[in-house]
């Protein structure tokens, strides 16, 4: 496990540690100041502020259910992509492109060479921790993400367009590690979908992170996970946050055919059903977990973020992941 | 070899202008029971309209109606066999595109023409013959959930779906469809059951009469299964040359006695191709294509960009054919 480097920064966490994946449910106020911002009816500080209330709200929210390693909630976000590609140099936004049935979005268009504009989620990361003693981690969309997720008219292929983002994204973790973050995740829902462009998803992830001191968590859903386990061991982080709760995959197969290196952080709760995981689902997750991995390398978590849930889903779904969590403690002689 | 202008299959059904948001309007009205399923029927034709218009003012031999009235490509057939219940969103292969996932529960059958009326109704607004596309049994059975003990495994649950796409084509023949468009991308994915998607196509072709009849092929490096695809009972192969980068070399070397559809144009990102990108490939393949007419088209459905972007690929095709035929 890379407790010793969690340790060597400054970081003493319990076993299991908990922590959530990202987002959270926005509360209506925010939901209706976003609308009214979309439609110039109030200005930049009036939304700020809200997003700053919600964030305390879920910073406080985090802190009561007893949850370890706490996010902000990205309360400031809509699309994961969208709100990088919206303040980076070098993209643009698309007409309305379908998702399914009757849902559009603007997919952002890399028209130009990408740049980071300065900070983009460190006065946010900085906000958040400040309300908190618990650790906070700093939370970015990996740049494989943001190619896949993108148009590219700019660069020659996909590789290139991946490279040139992780060379701008270093800079924003760069930022999140000198302003105080200990901890950072990357997040990369997109890198299992075509398994041959691994490799250079990995060159990009070494640039992103090589050499900086902090405890790098990927967060990817696991998709063609079996075709890409044991390419996936050779990414530089520290922890894969993967969702394999729903998994149907033989992991014990692939766990025993190349040795996890890993710390694994378990999605316990699947975030796509309003059903309010009982502590003993919880509790079944992570023992299928323990058949595969040491109790010392394993972190507990939702499968993706919140966002789509309710307010309440999102609580009681969370105070009942603990709830297990404290009675595996107790039994493993831990607090 | 002649080369004709074939729109692949889907197209944006919405725009950013204000007079193409229409059918999304629509749509939400419909959900909420504000407008009837006549007054929905009617502003879909009305796009359908306008699409195959765009196209054939694009200069397009052959047009799709764009599958408008569509969900998506995988339930929009499932979901109207019997047999075949629909589940929740599950993402359509590398895309950001989510398609709802068939569950069999029970023996799969056909009930009736699914995409006849879709083949009329777009006919009679078109000045130009509408390619029809359907969904391949083994991409069908590959993103089915089977819940039903009938079936033992895939092959089997593959050749109910190809029985109910035989009566499917069958009946679209009857209805005057002459050139009918066979998807099945989940092949090149697992390459080892071509033989699989043979043995589909080669009863669904024993219902095809005088139509023509095209496999297409997307999301994946054809190039590995080539050979063996001229061995397929169909009259023409299509490819997405954006994933194979080997392909024009192997068509050159190796010839076809088959019709090609050149999916040559990305039908996944806005940059335009220039057409002395594209024409290079085109001149070095064609004295070793056999079968004619073949077909210029885009890598897979344009519904993956924007409308505008879509648009204008539709003109940058037209530009690369006039280019081949010597008059750009």
């Amino acid at each position: 496990m890379s407790r010793t480097k969690l340790k060597s920064l400054g970081i003493e966490l319990p076993i299991f540690p908990t922590s959530t994946v990202g987002s959270f449910p926005k509360p209506d106020y925010l939901v209706e100041a976003r609308a009214k911002f979309a439609k110039k009816k109030i200005e930049r500080k009036e939304l700020e502020d809200l997003e700053r209330q919600a964030t305390a709200f879920w910073i406080r929210t985090q802190e009561d259910i007893g949850l370890d390693v706490l996010v902000d909630g990205e309360m400031y976000r809509g699309d994961m992509v969208a709100y990088f590609s919206e303040l980076m140099p070098g993209f643009e936004q698309s007409g309305l492109v379908r998702s399914y049935g009757n849902r559009y979005y603007h997919k952002p268009i890399i028209v130009g060479e990408v740049k980071w504009p300065g900070s983009m989620t460190v006065g946010w990361w900085r906000y958040a921790q400040g309300l908190t003693k618990r650790p906070v981690k700093g939370m970015l969309t990996g740049p494989y993400t943001v190619m896949d997720w993108s148009f590219n008219e700019h660069y020659p292929d996909r590789r290139s367009a991946c490279l040139a983002l992780a060379r701008e994204i270093r800079r924003e973790v760069e930022a999140l590690v000198e302003a105080g973050a200990k901890i950072v995740q990357i997040d990369e829902p997109a890198l299992s979908v075509r398994p041959e462009e691994l490799p250079f998803a990995i060159e990009a992830m070494h640039m992103v992170t090589d050499g900086l001191p902090a405890y790098f968590i990927i967060h990817a859903c696991y998709g063609a996970f079996d075709k890409i386990y044991s390419q996936m061991l050779k990414l530089p982080v520290d922890n894969l946050d993967l969702a394999i709760s729903h998994s149907t995959l033989n992991l014990m197969e692939m766990f025993r055919r190349d040795p996890f290196t890993k710390d694994l952080s378990v999605g316990v709760l699947d975030v796509h059903s309003h059903e309010v995981e009982t502590p003993e689902t919880v509790r079944a997750r992570v023992e299928k977990a323990l058949q595969l991995l040491p109790k010392e390398s394993l972190w507990i978590d939702p499968d993706c973020g919140l966002k789509t849930r309710t307010i309440d889903e999102a609580k009681g779904k969370l105070i009942n992941m603990m709830a297990a969590v404290k009675r595996l403690r107790a039994e493993a002689g831990a607090n | 070899m002649e080369l004709l202008l074939a729109n692949h299959s889907s197209y944006p059904r919405i725009g950013d202008a204000a007079g193409q948001q229409r059918l999304r309007r629509a749509y939400a009205q419909h959900e909420r029971g504000e407008i009837t399923a006549q007054e929905f029927e009617k502003i879909q034709t009305s796009m359908i309209q306008e699409i195959v218009q765009e196209q054939a003012s694009a200069g397009f031999d052959l047009v799709t109606d764009g599958q408008i009235r569509w969900y998506d490509p995988i339930s929009h057939f499932a979901g109207r066999l019997d047999g075949v219940k629909i589940n929740g969103l599950l993402r359509f292969f590398d895309t950001n595109f989510y398609i709802r996932q068939p569950v069999v529960v029970d023996r799969i059958s056909w009930k009736g023409p699914i995409l006849v009326e879709e083949y009329r109704s777009a006919q009679a607004v078109s000045p130009k013959p509408v390619k029809v596309t359907l969904t391949g049994p083994y991409t069908l059975g590959r993103f089915s959930i089977l819940e039903s003990s009938r079936y033992r495994d895939l092959p089997e649950l593959v050749a109910d779906y190809t029985e109910a796409l035989m009566k499917e084509v069958e009946a679209l023949v009857g209805a005057g469809a002459a050139l009918i468009q066979v998807d099945e991308p989940s092949m090149l994915h697992h390459p080892g059951d071509a033989g699989l998607v043979k043995v589909a196509l080669t009863r669904i072709e024993s219902r095809k009469g005088s139509a023509r009849l095209l496999l297409a092929t997307y999301f994946g490096d054809a190039a590995p299964l080539y050979e063996v695809l001229q061995g397929f009972p169909v009259d023409a192969l299509g490819f997405d040359f954006t994933y194979s980068h080997g392909l024009s070399d192997l068509i050159a070397r190796l010839g076809s006695d088959k019709a090609i559809a050149f999916g040559l144009i990305d039908g996944r990102n806005t940059r335009m191709e220039r057409t002395e990108e594209v024409l290079p490939t085109l001149r070095k393949v064609a004295p070793k294509v056999k079968g004619s007419p073949s077909y210029l088209t885009s890598s897979c459905g344009l519904e993956y960009l924007p409308r505008d972007k879509a648009h204008l690929k539709l003109k940058q095709m037209a530009a690369v054919r006039a280019a081949f035929a010597g008059r750009g």
